[in-house]
């Protein structure tokens, strides 16, 4: 049973570590909305010091269950002792090793056009009163999602006709698109964590838009103008140049 | 897709659940330990309105004292249930409080203002956790109803309790450390159910397609089912829910079937289902799915068919 204690000390120690890293490297923005940052700091020192508390007691009770009568074998696991009543079994701590394992051993990447397959991208996004707000902004200072927005909260799409427009985005497209001529600048929104993430996108047109793999980061900059895509007049970008960049330190949008 | 692709896709939104929800879960868990050390059976005996709808209605407001999420309401449940919480005012409390709670209301406010929405979460929780309350009050003997952990100390002591220390005159510090030692207990004791659900959540949106759920946006009654099936697969955290509730509404959802989402989700989804494994017994559990999934889905039908705004 102490041996389980140790460990549960550890685990609990190794994770708030865990977490903690991952804000400091800034791998955090591949998970969760910054506003959270604090909360996934919080609970790191929470769990360092839950953890050292249990390091600290351990240490000053040595071998006491040994002494104890209730510690003959097996005895009423869970009924309650003084020291210590419901210290986790085995498969219990396994599974909270899960999330540290998959933290650990696998590559930290954030979600990418291959995440969109499930959901579709949307043209159009409601956020109440962020519309006139995005309207405010320059129009080479707006991300996508400042245009998505602009988009939706407009009644009128000739009046984007002809504006420029500078964006960062990944490269993403489906069967709407034609392969050699366009694509979509594409971002993730995030409002709490990944598992809310909405694709927004802007569409792109270009000539050279074949050179650009599905999931490369790219710059684009161009001009608005009003065209048809598939049977709907939308607002669209001729790009005037499209670079190669390296993905931003927060890859997703926080609304 | 092949599967190294998944595997990462899998990773990225597992994480990213559990980052999230795991910090909920750890304030959940402190408020217990401190409320195990520091809050006494006769307190709660003391505050307890004396009838029983008034005490179940006050049990559905209590998060207002207790802001907590799903993930973080099941300890402070578990553990005012040790301190001698009566069992319907608990599950009163327990449904409700992930909504009604003043983190939520500001949230579901910033998504969609003053309005139809923001009221009818608030007034249909209330009416689903106080109607689930005052079914469940027929059943006085919590033994029927609750895992023999959670009922633990009701008979007296409680896990790390010796009677000496739960007298009032415990000392501050040595008391800290006794809430922090049944901080993590219950931290592993409901980590695993936490896990487990956000492993089901990330893998359902990542192995399955919403695209399908979404094409019935525009029935009336599916599209509340559909809903009630997002909210549940989902797993997300009552206090950001209406930001993604308001991206429905851009896929033409109508407002029965996003307040369906926005009552349902909080008290019923994969990782709080698993959760409540820990406090009641399975047979219970099963109640306190299908009923607010039933009144949730009555309520959401009938505002699309009869309400216009």
């Amino acid at each position: 049973m102490r041996t389980r204690r140790w460990f549960q000390a550890a685990l609990m120690l190794l994770l708030g570590l865990y977490l903690l890293e991952t804000l400091l490297t800034g791998e955090i923005a591949y998970y969760i909305n910054e506003r959270f940052n604090w909360l996934a700091g919080l609970a790191g020192f929470i769990l360092i010091a839950l953890g050292t508390v249990n390091v600290i007691v351990l240490l000053s009770e040595p071998e006491q269950n040994k002494v104890t009568p209730h510690s003959a074998p097996n005895l009423l696991q869970d009924v309650p002792s003084a020291a210590h009543s419901m210290t986790a079994r085995w498969y219990v701590l396994v599974i909270l090793s899960v999330p540290l394992l998959f933290g650990i051993f696998l590559p930290a990447q954030p979600l990418g056009a291959a995440a969109i397959n499930n959901s579709g991208v949307t043209f159009a996004l409601n956020v109440s009163g962020a519309g006139e707000q995005a309207f405010s902004i320059a129009p080479t200072q707006r991300n996508v999602l400042d245009w998505v927005r602009a988009f939706s909260a407009s009644n009128n799409v000739d009046e984007f006709s002809g504006l420029p427009a500078d964006l960062v985005g990944f490269v993403y497209r489906d069967a709407r698109f034609d392969e050699t001529t366009e694509f979509m600048v594409t971002r993730f929104t995030v409002s709490c964590c990944v598992a809310d993430a909405v694709a927004i996108g802007v569409i792109v047109r270009s000539e050279q838009a074949s050179n650009f793999s599905a999931d490369s980061w790219v710059r684009v900059q161009g001009k608005f103008e009003v065209r048809d895509f598939q049977g709907q007049r939308m607002p669209i970008l001729i790009a005037e140049s499209i670079e190669q960049v390296a993905m931003p330190e927060r890859p997703y949008l926080f609304p | 897709m092949d599967f190294n692709t998944q595997l990462t896709l899998f990773s990225t939104r597992f994480l990213g659940i559990f980052i999230e929800a795991v910090s909920f879960l750890l304030l959940g868990t402190l408020v217990s330990g401190l409320i195990e050390v520091f809050v006494r059976k006769e307190d709660i005996a003391r505050f307890m309105p004396r009838r029983l709808f008034a005490a179940i209605a006050a049990g559905s407001f209590l998060g207002f004292l207790f802001p907590v999420c799903e993930c973080g309401v099941v300890p402070v449940t578990r553990k005012l249930y040790q301190k001698g919480l009566p069992i319907s005012v608990g599950v009163a409390f327990l449904l409700a409080a992930p909504v009604m709670n003043p983190i939520v209301f500001a949230s579901t406010y910033a998504a969609f203002g003053f309005g139809p929405i923001l009221i009818g979460r608030f007034v249909i929780t209330f009416i689903m956790a106080v109607a689930v309350g005052l079914l469940f009050s027929l059943e006085r003997s919590p033994i029927k109803l609750l895992q023999p952990r959670a009922l633990m100390a009701m008979s007296g002591g409680s896990g790390l309790a010796s009677p000496q220390l739960s007298a009032p005159q415990t000392p501050f510090g040595q008391g800290l450390v006794r809430a922090a030692r049944v901080a993590t207990d219950e931290f592993f004791d409901m980590g695993r159910y936490l896990v487990l659900g956000t492993a089901l959540a990330a893998g359902m949106q990542t192995f399955l397609s919403q695209e399908q759920i979404r094409a019935l946006a525009s029935d009336p009654a599916m599209s509340v089912v559909a809903m009630a099936i997002m909210a549940f697969v989902l797993s997300i955290c009552s206090t950001t829910d209406a930001i993604l509730a308001l991206s429905f509404a851009n896929f033409g959802f109508p407002t029965g079937s996003l307040l369906t989402f926005l009552t349902f989700g909080p008290m019923v989804d994969v990782k709080a289902t698993l959760m409540y494994l820990s406090v009641f017994k399975r047979r219970i559990v099963i109640y306190m799915v299908i009923l607010p999934l039933l009144m949730s889905l009555l309520f959401g039908i009938f505002i699309n068919l009869n309400v216009r705004f």
